[in-house]
């Protein structure tokens, strides 16, 4: 065997493990949300079973059939609240973050870099931190379980994480283009509107998807901060552990449908993720 | 419209001195048929309590809004519901919230001082925090007053050991409903703890069901031994209060051991005596030997799908868990649920409770109209619906237990259970001394229980280390 | 550093020199100020960290200025705290980050292949670290879990996976790096994307050894990709919660009693706010000094970067 096929059955040898390492659990996951409850709890598992759409349809239509009769099921209203926090959190986000990380990349500004710092360094409050005071005066501010509220705690995920990213991306960027926009008589403005920021499409879009993401998985701010009408799916899912059992293939259900508004925002922004993460890049 | 006959009759359903069978019955003989019996009752149960004096209407086109977490008995109260809203006028929203999560919401939502949560579930231990923080309402007030409290909603009817174990006076170390007690929260569902076994898998090893912890240990692990996959006994073994409260501290009882005692007026850890450390030797060779493999993650989830998946023999935990597992799993119809007096010497159970309870926030801006709602779903009424038609298991109160519906009910398709109760109820009550630092010493109990499980450290020494710990936190409180 | 030279149009001569100082500040503030309203309850959060703060015994609430620090730092179970965490974050970010780089380097040629696979390994990312923990729970019961029986398989009975003290941390570890792989992944095949052609095609004309290619010019100029994905990832363990949380809740005994799952027992459970907050600030303090030296090495290789151009 020639040593270029035999390094390339080793490459795909590995990336096969890789694969299968990241996928199963979520194939056997995609698994159980079509099996009842019995067959997950069979002893020892098997492949074989008669498929169901009984979990997908209990979350949809949000009536659950247990032993104990029939209960409500709240899940789409967490997903709808996932949605909606995690996209508000981003929009904000980049509102607030792409200006600021194109001053970062395009002035020298005393404090500059203290700035840009002290923004990063929000990232390293530990929630708990943030939330010891925050559940108690939230109340008193008036912005306890309203979409605002949270959307604003959120920024301490979002904020830094677009802004360190599109920073680094601004600064990628030859300003050679904009100068000579600018000389053409254009304002600062439009030269960051119609020339960098377009330019700057895949590091705004990476940083953007990544922020989603992040949002997205968040558990306890919802949690403490907010009543059950804004909790995300992160909550949510918890609620098929009662006390009268547990719906395996519910809950696994549930974490399928949670996944796919995010994989839907991957499938769109993909072509510049990997493109959009390159920071600072140097130009040969 | 009814006579006083009917109404008399009626009065005396809801109040559980007659069945429905009976009640049909003696109306039939007062010409009433049995459809408009149905009517009548329907319309009359708003009333019963409504009769009892309080003006309840007195909040109408209202609101409050509960606090709540996801369990059957929320699911059984929901049912009944409607009830309430016709008998007050009062509109009722509640908020669930999973209960993985539950405790911790409501300790940020009364550490939050807000006032959006009139009244909600919780435990007794909660309510050794929640009352000392002055965040939630001393009930007494409210009880003994004939203006918001109807004459018939029969306190007394509530177990009495259940009614002392909601209630205490702050002081480390008195004990649960004495002189002093304030009454912080009213039973509303509860669970005591015995064994409920598979007679499918004892009966196919050859096994009788154990009568003491020697024998429980001794048969689980020779359950386990037997090679079939399943093992001998499910107990919790997380780390947290959970797994020192159910089936180990109702042993522990029963061997006369406690947890703490009280000397020159403070504290003192009392689980590294001579009698206690034995015990601990003996309930962690049972887990070892015919305990779950999983221990250390095992919460009431993992024991009950056990049981109930055929994959254990026997449970020594709450009622209810097993109550639950009989039916819609694998093993539904197999279980059978028996007294349990772990000490040999004893002749009775002492099992700990868990008393799902009902509590009203300090600050509600709707304080009588809360409890109004919690008088409605504690009264005698609501507790017997629950117990009938849904499954508000165990009831609180004394009658409902008496009600022949529900005995048959039990008897039917839950063998031994109302046996177990009856031998139980006496001695059942919360053996735990009631201290403000529960939640530490509950959890550090359970985790080195954890650590002398894995034989990290030796039984003797784990016990020692925990009460010096103990006493070391006890003594920078000052109790 | 992209040096920037502020093209005065015609338009802003007009305005003054003054607007143009402003405009950076007038762009970043509104993002700082958004922050620094979060900044409050910092402040209260050490002030709650100075005081003796139990919400169960409200009348001895009072200030005892390092109080909970000292308290801490004799107790020994803080300390574990510590070793722990950092253990934990060392595990995560080591693994990571090697495994990381291994898939990026497989993935680096552009085709279909690669690209489809680069999107699918997303999918671990997009699960919540809760839900994602409570998966892995599920498929480890040691009754119907799926790798339960696959590890039995193999030879090896009666995994503990997260019961045992000697496997607890294997395991969280392993949910982490499912979890969070990908994430380090896709920014260091970023980097590598991203890398210029000219010295890769001078070695290869020049016939030097791929490891030395690798190790001697791969390596440095990934540097910067590196250390961001470190940084993240290193900021995320040290506060790790949901997944520990989740799997054990710090068990079993005191295997896996990291910051933010111990500072939470204290606050929610435990109803010691004074304690809590005292733990959360140390941690915040260990975190902000990792940082700033993470951060002083990004920013000095960029600059060697740039001035290499």
């Amino acid at each position: 065997m020639s040593k270029g096929l035999l390094r390339r059955v080793i490459r795909g040898g590995l990336l096969l493990v890789v694969v299968l390492f990241f996928l199963f659990p979520m194939f056997w996951v995609l698994l159980m949300s079509f099996q009842t409850n019995q067959d997950i709890l069979r002893t020892p598992p098997s492949l074989t079973f008669t498929p169901t759409i009984s979990n997908y349809v209990a979350l949809i239509s949000g009536e659950i059939q247990t032993s104990v009769g029939t209960l409500p099921v709240y899940y789409m209203k967490n997903l709808w609240n996932s949605a909606f926090l995690s996209a508000c959190a981003v929009a904000m986000s980049l509102v607030l973050g792409v200006p600021a990380a194109y001053a970062f990349a395009r002035f020298k500004f005393r404090l500059g870099e203290d700035i840009a710092f002290t923004l990063l360094s929000f990232r390293f409050a530990p929630p708990i931190l943030v939330l010891l005071p925050l559940q108690l005066y939230f109340q008193d501010i008036g912005l306890y379980d309203t979409y605002l509220g949270l959307v604003w705690v959120y920024q301490l995920i979002t904020l830094p994480l677009i802004l360190w990213i599109v920073r680094g991306y601004f600064e990628d960027i030859s300003p050679d283009i904009e100068h000579a926009y600018r000389l053409d008589g254009h304002s600062w403005f439009r030269s960051m509107w119609k020339i960098a920021i377009p330019l700057a499409r895949p590091g705004i879009a990476a940083a953007g998807l990544l922020a989603f993401i992040f949002a997205w998985n968040s558990f306890i701010f919802a949690l403490v901060l907010g009543s059950s009408d804004v909790q995300p799916v992160t909550v949510g899912s918890l609620a098929f552990m009662t006390a009268s059992g547990i719906q395996y293939g519910t809950i696994a259900a549930s974490l399928v449908l949670s996944v796919i508004p995010t994989l839907v925002l991957a499938l769109y922004t993909q072509r510049y993720l990997v493109e959009g993460l390159s920071l600072g890049a140097v130009k040969g | 419209m009814s006579s006083r006959k009917q109404k008399d009759l009626i009065e005396a359903y809801y109040q559980n001195k007659i069945g429905r069978r009976e009640l049909i019955q003696r109306m039939a003989k007062i010409g009433v048929g049995a459809a408009a019996t149905g009517f009548l009752l329907n319309a009359t149960a708003t009333r019963t309590l409504a009769a009892g004096g309080p003006d309840f209407k007195k909040f109408k086109g209202k609101s409050i809004k509960l606090l709540m977490n996801k369990h059957p008995y929320l699911d059984a109260l929901v049912k009944n519901l409607d009830n309430f809203k016709s008998m007050t006028g009062l509109n009722v929203t509640y908020d669930v919230f999973p209960e993985d999560v539950y405790f911790d919401k409501v300790t940020t939502a009364l550490a939050s001082k807000g006032s959006q949560y009139d009244a909600f579930m919780t435990g007794a231990y909660q309510t050794w925090k929640y009352g000392p923080a002055r965040q939630i309402v001393d009930l007494n007030q409210f009880i003994k007053d004939p203006k918001v409290t109807s004459a018939s909603y029969n306190w007394n009817d509530v177990t009495t050991g259940l009614r002392a174990s909601d209630a205490w006076d702050g002081k480390a170390g008195s004990e649960l409903g004495g002189p002093g007690a304030k009454q912080w929260a009213i039973p509303w569902g509860f669970e005591l703890n015995n064994i409920a076994y598979n007679k499918r898998i004892l009966g196919e090893l050859g096994i009788e069901p154990p009568k003491n912890l020697p024998d429980l240990i001794e048969k689980a692990a020779k359950v386990s031994a037997a090679g079939k996959g399943y093992y001998g006994v499910g107990v919790r073994g997380s780390r947290s209060w959970a797994t020192i409260h159910p089936g180990f501290l109702s042993a522990y009882a029963n061997y006369g051991q406690k947890d703490f005692v009280v000397k020159g007026g403070k504290l003192k850890p009392a689980m590294n005596t001579k009698e206690s450390k034995e015990f601990h030797k003996m309930w962690i060779d049972m887990i070892q030997r015919g305990g779950p493999k999983n221990w250390p993650t095992y919460t009431w989830y993992e024991v009950g799908n056990d049981l109930g998946a055929g994959n254990s023999a026997m449970i020594f935990d709450a009622d209810i868990l097993g109550y639950f597992q009989n039916s819609g799993t694998k093993e539904a119809g197999n279980l059978v649920y028996l007294p349990f007096a772990a000490n040999p010497s004893a002749d009775k159970p002492t099992p700990n409770v868990w008393i799902w309870s009902l509590a009203m926030s300090q600050f509600s801006k709707m304080k009588e109209a809360a409890w109004f709602f919690i008088q409605w779903a504690t009264g005698t009424e609501n507790c017997t619906f629950g117990a009938v038609n849904a499954d508000l298991v165990d009831p609180v109160r004394d009658s409902v237990w008496k009600v022949p519906e529900f005995q048959t009910r039990l008897e039917k398709s839950y063998p031994g259970y109302l046996n177990q109760f009856q031998k139980s109820i006496g001695q059942s009550k919360i053996y735990f001394t009631p201290q403000q630092l529960f939640p530490e010493f509950t959890t550090d109990w359970a985790a080195m229980l954890q650590q002398m499980y894995a034989k990290q450290i030796p039984v003797d020494e784990g016990l020692d280390k925990l009460a010096a710990g103990l006493e070391r936190k006890l003594r920078e409180v000052g109790i | 550093m992209a040096d920037v030279e502020i093209a005065m149009s015609a338009g802003a001569k007009r305005r003054g020199i003054s607007f143009q100082r402003a405009l950076p500040y007038l762009l970043s503030l509104p993002a700082l100020l958004v922050c620094i309203g979060i900044l409050i309850p910092f402040v209260t959060a050490i002030i709650y960290s100075l005081q003796r703060y139990n919400l169960a015994f409200p009348d001895s609430r009072a200030f005892i200025w390092f109080g909970n620090f000292v308290s801490l730092a004799k107790d020994p179970a803080f300390w574990h705290t510590v070793v722990v965490s950092l253990e934990y974050t060392a595990l995560t970010v080591g693994v990571e980050l090697l495994l990381g780089l291994g898939i990026a380097l497989l993935l680096e040629k552009r085709n279909w292949v690669n690209d489809a696979i680069s999107v699918l390994l997303i999918l671990p990312l997009m699960v919540a670290p809760a839900i994602a923990a409570l998966m892995w729970k599920l498929m480890t019961n040691p009754n119907f879990g799926v790798l339960s029986y696959l590890v039995s398989l193999a030879g090896v009975q009666d995994f503990k996976w997260g019961s045992s003290p000697d496997s607890a941390m294997f395991t969280v570890v392993l949910v982490d790096t499912w979890v969070y792989t990908p994430f380090i992944t896709i920014l260091l095949l970023a980097g590598l994307r991203a890398l210029p052609k000219q010295p890769f095609e001078a070695a290869e004309l020049d016939g030097v050894p791929r490891t030395f290619v690798f190790f001697r010019i791969t390596l440095p100029m990934l540097t910067p990709y590196i250390l961001t994905a470190s940084l993240f990832r290193m900021l995320d363990s040290m506060q790790q919660f949901d997944i520990i949380y989740s799997m054990t809740q710090g068990g079993p005994g005191d295997t896996l009693t990291v910051f933010q799952v111990q500072a939470y027992l204290e606050a929610f459970s435990f109803s010691n706010i004074g304690r809590s907050a005292a733990l959360v600030i140390v941690l915040w303090a260990i975190t902000y000094a990792l940082s700033t030296v993470f951060i002083k090495n990004w920013l000095k290789l960029r600059a060697r970067a740039h001035g290499a151009t």
